[in-house]
């Protein structure tokens, strides 16, 4: 494989086939296309399959999501060689990838969550388990995946702070897959943990009688004024979103000029996770000066655990127009100073998903057969965000950007902390 | 790549943080707060004043067997998908009207006015119009429509087991005053003009020949003296949209609310009660269905809801249908007045006014 500590995806050589905006465009009208497709295939409630029941498909996008994290960011594509990568037509390379990725989702759904956690820990991991238990089999699954994506979204929070905050520290110099299985083990532990202490609670008060000696009693209804985890799932996507703009948007600066670990995975770790309460805050308020403040126990518009949850909805609007930004337009501006770039493509951003809450609000119903309105008890916007998303990730990561770019021959790799030059201010 | 020093991390670290500080911290500091969010409105529609409620359930039983139609709803694509396309099992359900999982929901409200006159109000028509129509005999209500004896038929939202037996109420009366939400489907009008939609089993053959009258949201609709109705632009599962709720405002008593399902959520509505209607903030009583737990199905926020009613000073609450039994056992654990029922006529348990029963606020 590559260096030890720098990315195949971070040192490959990507040559536009067309000039900008013209190859941007295209490519990103041609990713939009493919998740359209996709969506009404698998997720829309007027197309084929129609899984987003809403829980059960949400599962499923959630699950790709960090299974492509996990290849790319913790396993560095492991194990795929060099060779393979460098060298394998992009299509042929990005469905043996993408088989890969649906390959690793069904093992964690279907044998880890269903069969072993499910079977030998905790039932609402699997839902015939609750099924047998007297659930109707509709709910059983709503209430399973629901656990299920969350375990799923909270190692999308954790899992790329070991490799973009810690640089893998202190197993940076162990070889794939030693490297990629020891960090997995570790983020995917630190992942279970959050997730007893975050969503388990949840499952508490879900179930009637309460289970009051199997889950803690939700601690954060004093402060966050409901009993639901939405309030957690709220703040956790905030800082899903968080990482990613450290990582795309920041280009990791100014946590990359600390030079000792842990030191810098501590401050970029918490750096990260102030990004979220910021942006947490921000749009309650938001939210609070649009509809007035939220009531307790009321429902829709004005439930608070709907308000946490649409905050971070709202945050995980702002990955489309940082993936378009960083993917499809080359991550612009990049002249100026890192602050200055940091600023203006923050800007561009905040724009951006202004518009495209805007336009979601206003178009969704059509075309991608979901109901009009904001708050809707069984629809979740980050869906059809997310699996746009992860289409974007597919084509980006596992298909060097095709049509639109070409893999360049690759002469050497470059340390990751090389490839942005630095200037000191 | 040159270095930063020491001093000029700590620096844009200290310059940084107190910047990400005062953004946190200020949007939502209680003087930025008080600077943008605009005070609760104060209710200003005055709708005058009636004397007296009488409400008879005549079917709250939407279905007989919960797992059938949820399963029903898991086959077709989850909670989402539109209900005109979903085949409804309406055969061989043990439990069922002959067979049929469908039910339905309707009330009857009479209003007595402070001159002792009266106006009947039809809640909803119900699912299955045989069970509805033999609802309808039971209490009564085949004879005071064809008598006239009511006055208008208001649908509360668009659902199945709410409007779809609508043939039971046109075939004694094809003329009634019609009221319905913003937000109905050409599906809705068409099966009012006698369509029929095979797929989900549903047919009306009395087309409906009187007014019909959709009710905007965001208004306070008066009906008549002391009733009014209002509105809500609320997306529902099964792609159904807009609710419409009813008030009443009881001399020396307060507000009383009657609804349908209450889809928008009962506190939402009480909420909006108090920023809309003159004296909002004196509720004395609410009946209907209540959406919490209609499937048996639970959610944390419905526990916000269990915990915060307590806070509207309530003195009686005649919920049923949609708002669960689980529901019902939590308002009574945690001394909410719910009015027990007698259990008759289908309905499955006495936690809750059931079919046939009746109450006077």
């Amino acid at each position: 494989m590559t260096h030890n500590n720098s990315l195949w995806v971070e040192t490959r050589d990507l040559q536009p086939k067309l000039k900008q905006p013209l190859q941007g465009i295209l490519n990103l009208l041609l990713v939009t296309a493919l998740f359209l497709l996709v969506w009404w295939v698998f997720m829309d409630p007027r197309g084929i399959v129609r899984w987003y029941t809403p829980q059960y498909g949400y599962m499923y996008i959630r699950w790709i999501l960090i299974a492509a994290i996990w290849q790319v960011y913790i396993f560095n594509y492991w194990p795929f060689k060099d060779s393979f990568l460098n060298n394998k037509h992009p299509l042929v390379k990005g469905l043996i990838l993408i088989g890969c990725n649906i390959g690793i989702v069904a093992f964690m759904v279907w044998i880890f969550c269903y069969a072993f956690l499910g079977n030998l820990s905790i039932p609402y991991l699997n839902p015939k388990v609750l099924t047998n238990l007297g659930m109707t089999e509709f709910f059983a699954r709503e209430y399973s995946s629901l656990a299920i994506l969350m375990m799923a979204a909270i190692a999308s929070w954790l899992s790329p702070v070991w490799p973009v905050c810690f640089e893998n520290h202190p197993w940076q110099d162990l070889k794939q897959p030693a490297r990629g299985f020891t960090v997995w083990a570790w983020t995917f532990f630190l992942t279970i943990l959050a997730f007893l202490i975050l969503m388990h609670p949840h499952y508490h008060v879900l179930f009637y009688p309460w289970q009051e000696y199997a889950a803690a009693y939700p601690w954060w209804y004093e402060f966050a004024r409901t009993l639901s985890g939405n309030f957690n799932v709220g703040w956790v996507m905030c800082g899903t979103v968080s990482i990613w703009f450290l990582e795309l948007v920041f280009d990791r600066y100014p946590i990359r000029l600390i030079k000792k670990q842990p030191l810098r995975g501590i401050i970029g770790f918490l750096f990260v996770f102030a990004m979220a309460w910021l942006f947490f805050f921000t749009f309650l308020f938001f939210q609070d000066v649009s509809w007035g403040p939220a009531v307790e126990g009321a429902k829709r518009l004005f439930a608070p655990d709907w308000r946490h949850l649409h905050c971070g909805e709202l945050a995980c609007m702002m990955l489309i127009p940082m993936m378009t930004l960083h993917f499809y337009f080359d991550n612009w501006p990049k002249k100026y100073s890192p602050s200055i770039n940091i600023a203006i493509r923050c800007v561009i951003i905040f724009l951006a998903t202004g518009i495209l809450h805007y336009l979601y609000y206003k178009y969704s119903p059509p075309i991608l057969g979901t109901q009009p309105g904001y708050s809707h008890p069984q629809q979740f916007p980050m869906a059809p965000v997310i699996l746009w998303i992860n289409m974007m990730l597919y084509h980006y990561w596992f298909m060097d950007m095709y049509p639109g770019k070409k893999l360049a021959t690759r002469t050497e790799y470059l340390p990751a902390s090389n490839i942005v030059t630095e200037k000191a201010y | 790549m040159s270095d930063i020093s020491r001093r000029d991390f700590l620096k844009g670290l200290a310059v940084g943080g107190t910047v990400g500080y005062f953004a946190m911290a200020g949007v939502s500091s209680t003087v930025m707060r008080n600077s943008f969010i605009p005070p609760a409105k104060i209710g200003t529609a005055d709708i005058g004043e009636c004397k007296s409620l009488k409400i008879k359930v005549i079917t709250e039983t939407s279905w007989f067997n919960n797992a059938i139609l949820m399963d029903d709803m898991k086959k077709a694509g989850g909670l989402l998908v539109n209900q005109y396309e979903i085949p409804w099992t309406n055969k061989g359900v043990t439990e069922g009207w002959k067979g049929d999982n469908a039910g339905g929901y309707a009330t009857l409200v009479e209003v007595e006015f402070l001159d002792g006159s009266t106006k009947n109000i039809l809640l909803d028509t119900g699912w299955n119009v045989d069970w509805t129509d033999t609802c309808f005999k039971r209490e009564g209500i085949d004879k005071m429509l064809a008598n006239g004896e009511i006055d208008c038929l208001f649908v509360s939202h668009e659902h199945f087991d709410h409007f779809w037996g609508i043939e039971a109420t046109l075939k004694y009366r094809p003329d009634i005053p019609i009221l319905v939400p913003k937000g109905f489907y050409q599906e809705g009008f068409d099966l009012l003009k006698g369509a029929k939609f095979p797929k989900c089993h549903l047919a009306n053959n009395c087309p409906h020949t009187g007014p019909l009258e959709i009710k905007e949201s965001g208004k306070v609709h008066q009906l008549y003296p002391g009733v009014a109705s209002i509105t809500f632009d609320v997306p529902i599962i099964t792609r159904v949209f807009g609710e419409q709720a009813l008030v009443f405002n009881l001399k020396d008593k307060g507000l009383a609310i009657v609804t349908g399902c209450c889809h928008m959520g009962i506190i939402s509505l009480m909420e909006h009660v108090k920023q809309t209607i003159k004296g909002g903030d004196n509720f004395y009583a609410i009946q209907g269905g209540l959406h919490i737990s209609p499937f048996e199905d639970w959610d944390p926020q419905y526990d916000d809801l269990v915990l915060a009613l307590h806070n509207y000073g309530l003195k009686t609450m005649g919920c049923n249908h949609c708002t669960g039994y689980v529901t019902a056992e939590k308002f009574v654990t945690v001394g909410l007045p719910v009015v027990r029922g007698t259990a008759q006529h289908k309905s499955k348990r006495d936690i809750f006014l059931g079919n046939g029963d009746t109450i006077i606020i």
